[in-house]
């Protein structure tokens, strides 16, 4: 074994230890300890001249561990590590003690202060001296991107990428590209149509040349780490040949099968094939094998689609052999931006949501309003009257300990909205119910100001039901929304024809699902986790993997696009680079110990430990571009095969028993 | 003390070379670096700082299966303990398992002011008494009983039937709050000087306590009291393992158990029965209770195979081939429990059947039980 | 005779428990010299053997300190080190060890006087039940 040779560098640091600490005596101490060289002390190890010691010394006297002691490591670490290497020693054969923010600046009794310091360098020399040279691994990057989730955020995104000429695989698990914003009809504050602004990069996607574009397909499995990921996407079958199809609505119309439409919330209905809606891109048509009866009868009931459409797209081959398609690619990068669903209020029985016909909630109201929607944007009750008065009800499944105890953000400026729309499309009276008014954004207040001017009653309550049970005759007919007037301190009792629930944003209803997919965690609140709030809030926790807009949590428009671009940045970002840098003190496991007991792979938040067959035993391994280095696999651990470079039981227990030690 | 002297203590110069060890050995038959025969020609040929630096020498599990078929009677297990203490002055002490943290336990309890809290489990329902001549001893299983919390196994239940047992049984013991862990492992490991203390500790109390008899519910504990005590302290007692009292009281017509019905294996312990020889009692006791139905697994009694790991020391992938071999062998018989008479192997099974990742793994899954266990549930007043 | 100084060891995360401390440092917050820190990366790092090991060595007291729930780099590490503490206190309870001895606290990386407050208020504690019973070793038999 080779021999260790230790040099020791105590650092003055003009008098910031000096004037507490003897540094003479650290220095002459840490001469006496068992292979220490040399042992110095300098005014600023820091500078030139002192890091020239330290070089000077290893190549003079044969270093091969060095260590220096001044102040937190966490601010001059990396520069003496870089003097070590400098030297031509492995930076990691360096330890640093801390005897300036730990001692001098902290402690008065200097005789004291001096001790500590002895302690702390005695320390960090019996850790040095187990400290075994580490490698930083670069590792290649594939520069594509799979991008999951078409609606606003992830076109934003995939089209970022694609512009710097990056190929994107863009998975949509509808049969069309556009999310929620298409099902849009204004968008607040400044009213622009949706679909008008959302159309343009619609097509953008659908035409890009490095935009590979997947709908009705969902993406099955994600193997691999970041720079290199397996995907593995299961294209559903649409039964029709998508070569032929020129999207001519011909089979839609028809066909005699009818159920309710998604697209229009119920609003109206669709047919066994059809295409979902109008700017619908790809804009091909898709069979539903649920409704279809050729499908159901095994080609013996109806067929009129095979038999009008022209260009021969549906056939009895695609109609009945046609399967699902599995597709496979590599990408360097996942987005995952899978949006929202909306809150179902009928858990709410007080609010009457699917009892009665005239209880609706925002993206109903949003078809309504659409000029291009189910009811030609007229607003109208069930049925087929306009209503007189419309109540509009805030914080449906927001804010509420009982469903979800976060405010959906957005909530406030669509009511607003809704109001400003009623007033603009009938002549009903409409009356808010809000418990506040959250209007956060540019142009936000000062629609809330506008809106307010235009004759909505506004009525600060939470509603407490909704019911046709009428006391007057004013009420007979009618929907009585019941709440308390908090400003007025009464009760009140409002007939309204029509309702509009104000219902919360919540995390897909297969949330579970995609984050076991991916590898993502998400919050309490059901949506997925990102890094760090403040300072890393498009990052998971699995490196490569980024999330964007309300998969992330209830936003807006702007914040989703904000995000989406972020998003972008961060993998164009990667994409420059080209390579991942893996972290040096990561886990390691000896193979000759590990049976496979799988304690690791639980543990670990990054997923880095996987238990695999390997020569016909079960081992622990580790994906060192995955691993953080944090070491709670190492304490679950029995056999003690796991350890953490850098951070090994043996050293840190050496650090432990040179610190009891009696100097 | 160096190699020579103890290949002169331990007579290993007979060795014949002729590798029946190896071919029985259990560790062997899973890692094939490991041979009893080739660290004792290492140790003859003069090579013993090689074998003092082998971590393979802590693979030994002293269970004893190789002393039992040596021609020449060769006691290896004794020969590796005595390298090991040589090799842990040389700073060689295998790898322990749960980052060491029993070692250090035991070490901890060498010193002389501790005062532990070991009876807080010790309810009304149980009855001791100071003046009892009769010991019952707990052991390490308060620190059991925290520490394996995650392989669903509480060390005091075997305690508490124990105690129940006795208390049935008429006999209402003594129990001492601050006893010390016996040192097994310690002197196993080669921990000779930690070993010492612990025995000093606990040969001190037994002398105040002025008891006669010490009752174990773990072989190991039974082992070292009887057979390493008596060379380094003066204990004056005798001791037994409890499934002996059980067998006497049974001899004596002093016993009735309700019917179980249940078909059972049981594990000889390496402690119990090669180190000890005691593999009657256990039996005679299981096939005392009406219903039960004892079956054999392949290999019992004197051929009974290890449950693969000793003194927390080098648990490997083999000790988990060797103990996935061993519940096989268990499943095998048809039998719906195990019935084990020592709390290390209960602990070294359970861990077994805890590893995660169904996927990969088909560790065969069957019910244990410690005797004490078995007998407290049956006994009847 | 000398009063008691009890020897506290600190195992503090390097980014909040460890940067408090550096904090307590730039700001000239003094605290006495009985503690010295072990740096790890996440108190999810701090194996019992660690403990267990400062108090074989007659440490009279063990700090483990880290991020708050919230706020660790590796996600849930306080969570585990929970855990672990919880689990190593009951054994720690059957040596008869006083619950004081060990001491769990979570501090941010801006916590610098917190830091400085946990040292003096666990130094005083200590005084105060005398040194650890682990400290007096049993001498080395013929």
């Amino acid at each position: 074994m080779e021999e260790i040779r230790i040099g020791v560098y105590i650092c003055h640091c003009g008098f910031n230890i000096a004037g507490v600490v003897n540094v003479e005596e650290v220095a002459k101490y840490a001469a006496t300890l068992p292979s220490v060289v040399i042992s110095r002390e300098y005014r600023y190890m820091c500078s030139d001249p002192g890091q020239d010691l330290i070089k000077n010394d290893i190549k003079k006297l044969g270093l091969n561990r060095v260590v220096v002691a001044s102040c937190s490591p966490r601010m001059h670490e990396p520069t003496f590590r870089k003097a070590v290497a400098d030297g031509g020693l492995n930076p990691y054969l360096y330890e640093h003690a801390n005897i300036r923010e730990h001692c001098s600046w902290v402690h008065d009794d200097k005789e004291l202060a001096t001790k500590k310091a002895k302690d702390l360098v005695r320390a960090a020399v019996k850790r040095v001296y187990r400290h075994e040279p580490l490698v930083v691994k670069e590792a290649p990057l594939n520069p594509n991107v799979l991008v999951v989730g078409g609606g606003i955020a992830g076109m934003q995104a995939a089209l970022d990428i694609a512009n710097g000429q990056n190929k994107v695989y863009l998975v949509e698990r509808d049969p069309s590209i556009g999310g929620h914003m298409i099902q849009l009809d204004r968008t607040f504050p400044t009213l622009d149509c949706s679909e008008c602004i959302l159309t343009p990069k619609m097509s953008d996607v659908g035409h890009h040349p490095f935009i590979e574009l997947f709908t009705y397909s969902e993406v099955e499995e994600v193997s691999g780490s970041i720079g290199n990921f397996k995907i593995k996407v299961r294209k559903k079958a649409r039964h029709i040949d998508e070569s032929k199809c020129i999207g001519c609505n011909v089979c839609e119309e028809k066909c005699p099968w009818k159920t309710d439409s998604e697209f229009e919330m119920g609003l109206a209905k669709r047919k066994a094939v059809y295409i979902p809606f109008a700017q619908a891109i790809p804009h091909l048509a898709v069979v539903d094998p649920n409704l279809c009866a050729y499908i159901k009868s095994d080609g013996k009931k109806c067929g009129a689609c095979i038999k009008v459409c022209e260009a021969q797209a549906i056939t009895p081959e695609t109609l009945l052999k046609q399967t699902d398609q599995i597709v496979e690619f590599d990408v360097g990068t996942i987005i995952v931006a899978t949006g929202y669903d909306q809150f179902d209020p009928s858990v709410i029985p007080q609010y009457g949501y699917g009892k009665y016909d005239n209880v609706l909630t925002g993206l109903h109201f949003e078809r309504m309003t659409c000029a291009a929607g189910p009811t030609e944007g007229k607003i109208l009750l069930k049925d087929g009257r306009e209503p007189e008065r419309i109540a509009l009800v805030h914080c449906v499944g927001s804010r509420d300990q009982n469903y979800h105890e976060y405010c959906s953000r957005v909530c406030c400026m669509y009511a607003l909205k809704y109001a400003h729309l009623a007033k603009e499309l009938s002549k009903a009276d409409v009356y808010q119910f809000y418990i506040d008014m959250r209007c956060f954004g540019e142009g936000y207040e000062e629609f809330y100001k506008r809106c307010s001017e235009e004759g909505v009653n506004f009525i600060r309550g939470k509603v407490a039901k909704i019911t046709d049970e009428t006391l007057t005759d004013e009420e007979k007919g009618k929907l009585v929304v019941v709440s308390e007037d908090t400003l007025l301190g009464k009760l009140v009792r409002v007939p309204v024809d029509m309702v509009i629930l104000c219902s919360a944003l919540e995390a897909r209803s297969d949330a579970e699902n995609v984050s076991r997919i991916f590898n993502l965690n998400r919050r309490a609140d059901g949506f997925f986790l990102e890094r760090h709030v403040k300072l890393d809030p498009v990052a998971t926790p699995t490196d490569g993997i980024f999330i964007a807009g309300c998969c992330e949590g209830p936003r807006d428009i702007p914040d989703t696009v904000a995000q989406a671009e972020a998003t972008a940045a961060k993998a164009l970002s990667l994409i420059s680079k080209g390579t991942i840098t893996t972290e040096a003190a990561v886990s390691t496991v000896d193979e000759s110990i590990c049976h496979g007991c799988g304690r690791c792979e639980e543990i670990c938040a990054f997923h880095a430990p996987k238990v695999a067959s390997k020569n016909g035993t079960l081992v622990s391994s580790i994906n060192e571009t995955l691993c953080k280095g944090c070491g709670a696999c190492a304490v679950v651990c029995p056999t003690g095969a796991i350890s953490i470079k850098h951070f090994t039981q043996d050293e840190i227990l050496a650090e432990v028993a040179a610190l009891t030690e009696v100097s | 003390m160096n190699l020579e002297d103890i290949i002169q203590e331990t007579k290993t110069y007979y060795c014949l070379e002729c590798g029946k060890c190896t071919s029985i050995c259990p560790v062997a038959r899973y890692d094939s670096s490991f041979s009893p025969r080739q660290m004792i020609e290492n140790a003859l040929l003069g090579f013993g700082d090689e074998l003092l630096l082998d971590r393979e020498l802590f693979s030994c599990l002293t269970c004893y299966t190789c002393q039992k078929e040596c021609p020449s009677d060769i006691d290896f297990p004794i020969f590796v303990r005595k390298a090991r203490s040589m090799a842990q002055d040389n700073g060689q002490h295998g790898v322990c398992a749960h980052s060491g943290q029993l070692q250090s336990l035991a070490r901890l309890m060498t010193s002389p002011t501790i005062k532990q809290k070991r009876l807080e489990w010790l309810s009304k329902e149980y009855r001791v008494s100071e003046n009892s001549d009769v010991l019952l001893w707990v052991g390490c299983a308060p620190y059991f009983a925290p520490i394996f919390e995650d392989i669903e196994f509480n060390a005091l239940d075997i305690t508490k039937a124990s105690l129940k047992t006795l208390n049935l049984l008429g006999i209402e013991p003594r129990l001492l709050p601050n006893e010390r862990c016996c040192g097994h492992d310690a002197l196993w490991t080669g921990d000779i000087e930690t070993f010492k203390k612990l025995a000093e500790h606990n040969a001190a109390q037994i002398k105040e306590a002025g008891v006669k008899k010490i009752v174990f519910s773990c072989p190991e504990g039974y082992r070292t009291f009887k057979l390493d005590y008596p060379n380094y302290v003066d204990l004056r007692c005798e001791v037994l393992h409890i499934s002996e009292l059980l067998a006497e009281k049974i001899g004596e017509n002093g016993v009735k158990f309700k019917e179980i019905k249940k078909k059972v294996t049981y594990q000889d312990p390496c402690r119990l029965g090669r180190h000890l020889g005691v593999y009657d009692a256990p039996r005679k006791v299981i096939e005392s209770i009406p219903g039960i139905e004892l079956v054999e697994m392949r290999h019992s009694g004197l051929e009974s195979i290890c449950c693969g790991t000793s003194a927390f020391t080098n648990c490997d992938s083999y000790s988990n081939m060797l103990r996935t071999e061993r519940l096989c062998e268990a499943t095998e018989t048809g039998a719906e429990l195990l019935i084990t008479a020592c709390p290390k192997c209960q602990t070294h099974f359970r861990c077994a059947m805890m590893d995660k990742g169904e996927e990969h793994r088909s560790t065969p899954k069957i019910e244990i039980m410690d005797l004490a266990n078995l007998v407290a549930n049956a006994i009847e007043k | 005779m000398a009063e008691f100084e009890p020897q506290i060891v600190a195992f503090c995360c390097n980014w909040c428990t460890y940067a408090a401390a550096d904090l307590a440092g730039t700001s000239r917050v003094h605290y006495p010299p009985n503690v010295t820190i072990v740096r790890v990366m996440c108190s999810s790092m701090v194996n019992p053997i660690y403990v267990l090991k400062a108090f074989e060595g007659g440490a009279d007291g063990v700090l483990v300190a880290g991020c708050h729930h919230t706020d660790c780099h590796y996600i849930d590490g306080p969570v585990k080190c929970d855990a672990t503490v919880d689990k190593l206190r009951k054994v720690l309870h059957v040596l008869g060890l006083e619950d004081e001895r060990l001491r769990r606290e979570l501090v941010a990386a801006s916590e610098g006087v917190v830091f400085a407050r946990i040292i003096k208020e666990m130094v005083e504690q200590l005084k105060k039940i005398g040194p650890s019973p682990f400290k007096v070793k049993m001498e080395a038999l013929a």
